[in-house]
């Protein structure tokens, strides 16, 4: 007996079977393109950006994120289930493609079968077990779904069409195969290649081969229409992320991470700013909006969403997909509601989980700029005053520019005024030049040069906020301002290397001021000095520590820096008890996107709930990296009423202690 | 040397600040008359010569009227200084005077040192001495700066004063301050409680001792957060940016956002238990103590007075 | 409608104040320069009548060295159409009737329908130059004042008095207000009006057109008071605690009076 089965068995291979089952995929892909066509018209509303550009970086971003499922599984269960669904479905798909072009071209042609022997029993095998994964995966992802109900998932008419869908393509691809062995197979050997289908066989067996061939006809042409159906039907539903969530990881930004696109000052025909409009946005922020499959991830780890404020990430995403598709004319910033808007800590932790490379932040500060610049609008008063502060105190806190430089006093370091011949220049940042509590930081972290034979130098009162703070809450041009302030003065001192105790200093220096052409080397203060203790330039005693450690989002998630400020606790002697929400999926200490200006009206205080998940390790140190989060946690530590469990500490004063 | 003390009258009452003008007349050792746009049904408890013009006829809010009232008065006194409070009435009335007598004006004087009146001047940082080129000045007092010394006594010579000169503006009545809602950017007194307060029920010392100083009481960040006290009591970066002539810190240990907020006041005082908090930085007294214990204790004290 | 906003520019009260070399002002260095919180009230509640009114033209005036050019653009950046600066780089000299006097003789001829300033400036704080220069003009002035409302010629608007009372006071324009914390909120400019402010007129005129009279006082002495309670930590018995606490509220303070 030959391995393989005859190809459109049954349904016959002339033209009565050809002709209307390529006519009407024809139609159905005729559909299908159309139907895209407008969308991209959509789309092409929006600005443009590059999104092209390293090609072989965008494909290789594509093929992982695609055939490898690589963002989806990142979350265990539901991703994992959706991974190997895409697996099963796709093995089909190859399948099916692989019949067309046995049947329709390559036999029907030169005479040429490939699905035979031994790999057809692969063939078969493989296919019939991928569909069994699939149906049991769709399942699983059904039962999640409508009986299981996590919270914050929406089902829509579109879910209900896609299980339904792929449920009936996937039962009645079994039937047609059951029926088919149950005439041609049962009994031989091969039908144990097909072990689902043989079950179906089996249990069809008693219908005699002539109501089998009808069920077979029948049912062989109901999976053409559903498969039809399943190709309309892409553009129309949530379907349509086959194609562009893939097309998103080719389109994804390829960073720096969470950099943010500087505006032109200088464009005097400018007429409006940031984002009020669709067609303020970039295609790509549309486009965006098309490849969200409402999959909740963002939402589930918003720090904002999480703390019972008006934002989700998600529904931001959406509610920019609603205009762009339906109401294009309407104002953005109503429809996303500004409350929501002003919400984001931009903390990173929807990009860094989106399954879609979707960029949420960007969008949100890009209508924050529009309320800033266009309207003069912020959350608060409280933060419009920290804006007119730094405009004449260069810091948000209104405190007296001349004294920013006070507390190196007695410390043995100058300015740069007074010595512009130093290894490093500490960029010491707002809150380490003016607040007691993180001035301890800063003084700590001079210590730690000194005894590494480092001479440090810091700008003084010439410093300027770095303006990240600003930037975020959208107020572009005072940024701007700052940015460039600071970036003439740093150059003009032929500075060589520039260390921040500040992350948000940190990233705004390394990242955003390279636009302001800012050239000059900028490293976070823990990787520095772990490259001090690396080199043996400076040596501290370990000793015990019981403690977690809060991985700040600009440290962490847009930085990726995790291992340095833990092999530098760790010299210290420190054993950390991690807490659930670490590294890339720590939780924001509710100060970031300029929030540290303003006050949290709305909802819990997201700084109480990340000092009770530090409670909950037991430590009773909770080691930060920020000021912010410092700020915040000190803050919290009294509003979880938990001074007495709980105290809070950079990783320079831990350092510092046990210096050799 | 003569003064021309000019007298405050409001919603059919003589306001107290009345009599500081007399404490500052008494001080410099000046003989003084009295001016007072009032009723001979309140007259002050002076003793000397009051021109006295009638509030029925000219208003108590009437500049152009009470000016030429004032000037008539100035005409037949010939004082060496005009005084007025420094208040809403004084520093509204007290300009046009000096223009019209075409002298120097030197406005919420805290002191007298050899003649020369000293200022406050940026926020009470700087003192200022200033020196008048005109023989007649008129002044406007600092509140509370010349206090009273003795309860005041005696009974006014009243001498009448009227003008028929048209008034430039309509007076039409009073509003009085809306209940409910508080704005501490504007409170002269602020107490505040921070965690260190230990629990919610202990805000009621701390507003306790708000009402003894007539002032209003605030509260941190965390207090706030931990729904002990209303949002429109932070005081903070985050919340209120306050100035009053005294802040009184209880149990605040002075996060920068709390101290930027509050920076500003005149004069602070921090009770803490901590003698090294941050909130010693700024304040101008520190005191060492349980303000749970302390608090009481000087509210009782200040309600003797 | 023609509308004057008399705006001083101030050193942020937060800055580390040093006296000059004759100890008869503070010294201009070190210092963080801003517009007078009370003035930015002036400035917007001038640009607020604007925008109700349409057809108004607007004229922000400052008197100062050159670097009251760069307050002033924010005014323009608010809404005001035009600046006229006053160069002097002895402003701190002169007293509140010289400064009165100079901003009555530019504005005299030409016929301000409103004239809006603030209650007092946040460095000198004598509260008399308003008032002096409606004097000046014979116009009515009405101070601090905490809500202002304009129709058809007539203004009304409300005085902030002692212990939270407001009295209510109608005038006839042209007038003059002074304007008091609580009357609004300034705007933050928008990025296009700073980018207009750029190309609005503001011109200087030498003080010495201006000036024609004398002052008529002077600063003798400027220096710092004796240091309140000087950071004073008091540690002991409450009921001793209580008493100095009140002695010196009593001695440093005027709440306790």
């Amino acid at each position: 007996m030959e391995l393989t089965r005859e190809i459109y068995w049954n349904v016959g291979h002339g033209v009565g079977t050809l002709l209307p089952m390529y006519l009407l995929t024809f139609a159905a892909i005729a559909v299908l393109v159309t139907a895209f066509k407008k969308r991209i018209k959509i789309y092409k509303q929006g600005q443009s950006v590059d999104r092209l550009d390293q090609m072989p970086v965008r494909i290789a971003n594509l093929v992982k994120n695609v055939l490898l499922q690589s963002k989806v599984t990142l979350v265990k269960g539901p991703g994992l289930a959706h991974g190997l669904f895409f697996w099963g479905f796709f093995l089909l798909f190859l399948g099916t493609c692989l019949i067309v072009v046995q049947a329709d071209f390559t036999d029907l042609f030169f005479g040429v079968k490939f699905l035979k022997g031994n790999f057809y029993l692969l063939f078969s095998v493989a296919l019939d077990l991928a569909g069994l994964v699939a149906v049991v995966m769709l399942g699983g992802l059904f039962v999640r779904r409508y009986f299981v109900c996590p919270e914050g998932l929406e089902s829509k008419k579109d879910d209900a069409i896609m299980h339904g869908l792929l449920f009936a393509i996937l039962l009645s691809g079994f039937v047609i195969e059951g029926a088919r062995m149950a005439v041609t197979e049962l009994g031989t050997s091969l039908a144990y290649w097909s072990p689902v289908g043989l079950v179906f066989a089996k249990s069809m067996a008693g219908l005699g081969e002539e109501s089998l061939r009808s069920v077979h006809s029948l049912i062989w042409w109901f999976h053409l229409l559903l498969v039809m159906a399943f190709i309309v039907l892409i553009p129309f539903t949530k379907f349509r992320h086959i194609f562009t969530t893939s097309l998103n990881y080719l389109f994804e930004d390829l960073g720096p991470t969470g950099k943010l696109v500087s505006i032109d000052m200088e464009d005097e025909d400018a007429e409006s700013f940031g984002a009020a409009v669709i067609t303020d946005l970039t295609w790509k922020d549309i486009f965006d909006t098309d490849a969200c499959t409402q999959c909740k991830r963002c939402q589930d780890r918003c720090p904002a969403h999480n703390s019972d404020k008006p934002l989700s990430p998600m529904k931001i995403i959406n509610q920019i997909g609603e205009v762009a598709f339906e109401n294009s004319e309407s104002n953005l910033i109503e429809a996303c509601d500004k409350d929501a808007i002003w919400s984001c800590t931009t903390c990173l932790a929807c990009q860094e989980i989106c399954p879609a490379s979707i960029e949420h932040v960007k969008k949100i500060v890009d209508m924050r700029r529009n309320m800033v610049l266009m309207e003069g609008e912020f959350p608060g008063e409280e933060v419009m005053a920290a804006m007119e502060q730094t405009e004449v105190n260069g810091n948000p806190l209104g405190l007296g520019y001349a004294s920013r430089g006070d507390w190196i006093e007695e410390l043995g370091i100058k300015p740069l005024s007074e010595d512009p011949d130093v290894d490093i220049l500490y960029f010491v940042g707002c809150y380490a030049s003016f607040d007691k509590r993180n001035i301890k930081i800063a003084k700590s972290f001079v210590k730690l040069c000194q005894a590494a034979g480092i001479k440090v130098g810091i700008l003084g009162k010439e410093e300027k906020c770095c303006g990240e703070p600003m930037r975020k809450m959208g107020n572009e041009y005072l940024y701007q301002s700052l940015a460039i302030e600071n970036v003439e003065l740093i150059k003009d001192y032929n500075v060589k290397k520039v260390v921040t105790t500040c992350p948000h200093c940190f990233n705004t220096l390394a990242k955003d001021y390279r636009d302001l052409d800012f050239d000059v080397e900028v490293e976070s203060y823990t990787v520095f000095l772990e490259d001090l203790l690396k080199t043996g330039k400076l040596k501290v005693n370990a000793e015990e520590l019981h403690c977690t450690y809060h991985d700040s989002c600009y440290m962490g998630r847009h930085n990726d820096i995790y291992a340095a400020p833990r092999s530098l606790i760790k010299a210290a002697g420190g054993q950390i008890a991690e807490m659930d929400k670490n590294r890339s999926e720590a939780f924001c200490c509710s100060a970031g996107g300029g929030r540290i200006m303003a006050e949290e009206k709305l909802g819990d205080r997201i700084n109480v709930k990340r000092v009770e998940m530090a409670v909950e390790t037991g430590a009773p140190t909770m080691i930060s990296n920020c000021p912010f989060c410092l700020t915040m946690f000190e803050d919290g530590i009294k509003g979880a009423d938990v001074e007495d469990k709980l105290s809070t500490k950079d990783i320079a004063e831990v350092l510092v202690e046990r210096l050799n | 040397m003569k003064t021309l003390l000019v007298a405050e009258y409001r919603d059919g009452e003589l306001l107290n600040s009345s009599y500081e003008l007399v404490a500052f007349a008494e001080q410099l050792g000046a003989e003084s008359a009295m001016f007072l746009v009032g009723s001979d049904s309140a007259l002050p408890t002076y003793n000397g010569t009051l021109y006295l013009a009638d509030v029925g006829k000219y208003g108590e809010f009437n500049p152009a009227v009470h000016k030429q009232l004032l000037l008539d008065a100035i005409a037949k006194e010939q004082p060496d200084m005009v005084v007025f409070a420094h208040s809403s009435y004084g520093w509204d009335l007290a300009p046009r005077i000096s223009l019209a007598l075409n002298v120097a004006h030197v406005s919420e004087v805290i002191d007298i040192v050899d003649g020369v009146p000293v200022v406050p001047a940026c926020n009470a940082k700087l003192r200022r001495n200033v020196k008048a080129k005109t023989n007649q000045m008129v002044l406007t007092l600092q509140g509370g700066a010349f206090g009273l010394e003795d309860e005041p006594s005696g009974s006014p010579t009243v001498v009448s004063v009227d003008t028929d000169t048209a008034a430039q503006v309509e007076f039409c009545g009073y509003e009085e301050a809306e209940a409910g809602g508080v704005d501490l950017s504007k409170a002269e007194v602020i107490v505040s409680a921070g965690r260190g307060i230990g629990k919610p029920e202990n805000l009621a010392i701390i507003e306790a001792l708000a009402k003894a100083l007539k002032g209003e009481y605030g509260a941190s960040r965390p207090v706030v957060d931990s729904d002990w006290a209303d949002h429109s009591r932070q005081v903070g970066t985050t919340g209120q940016t306050v100035s009053p002539k005294l802040y009184v810190a209880c149990g605040i240990s002075g996060a920068i956002q709390h101290l930027a907020g509050m920076k500003k006041s005149e004069f602070i005082v921090a009770i803490n238990t901590d003698k090294d908090a941050p909130i010693g930085e700024v304040a101008d007294v520190l005191i060492v103590a349980d303000l749970k214990e302390f608090v009481p204790a000087m509210t009782e004290k200040i309600n003797n007075l | 409608m023609k509308i004057l906003v008399c705006i001083k520019q101030v050193p942020d009260m937060e800055s580390r104040f040093k006296l000059n070399s004759e100890s008869n002002w503070y010294e201009g260095t070190d210092l963080a320069w801003r517009m007078n919180e009370y003035d930015e009230y002036a400035v917007e509640q001038a640009v607020q009548l604007k925008g109700q009114v349409g057809d108004a033209d607007l004229t922000v005036l400052s008197i100062g060295p050159d670097r009251v050019k760069e307050m002033m653009k924010k005014a323009l950046a608010m809404g005001c159409d035009r600046g006229a600066h006053i160069a002097d780089d002895d402003y701190f000299k002169k007293d509140p009737f010289e400064i009165a006097s100079v901003i009555a003789e530019f504005a005299k001829d030409q016929g301000f329908d409103l004239i809006f300033t603030g209650m007092q400036s946040q460095d000198r704080g004598s509260g008399q130059v308003g008032v002096l220069v409606a004097e000046m003009l014979d116009l009515p002035s009405i101070t601090t004042i905490v809500d202002f409302a304009f129709d058809g010629g007539q203004i009304t608007v409300k005085r902030e008095l002692e212990g939270g009372i407001k009295s209510v006071i109608k005038a006839t324009a042209p007038a003059l207000v002074t304007c008091q914390l609580g009357l609004n909120t300034p705007r933050y400019p928008t990025l296009p009006n700073i980018m207009k402010a750029k190309r609005k007129e503001l011109l200087s005129i030498p003080i010495s057109d201006l000036l024609k009279v004398e002052g008529k006082q002077e600063t003798a002495k400027m220096y710092f008071p004796e240091k309140k309670g000087g950071g004073l930590v008091l540690e002991g018995d409450v009921a001793d605690l209580t008493d100095r606490l009140i002695k010196i509220l009593k001695d440093k303070t005027a709440v306790l009076a």
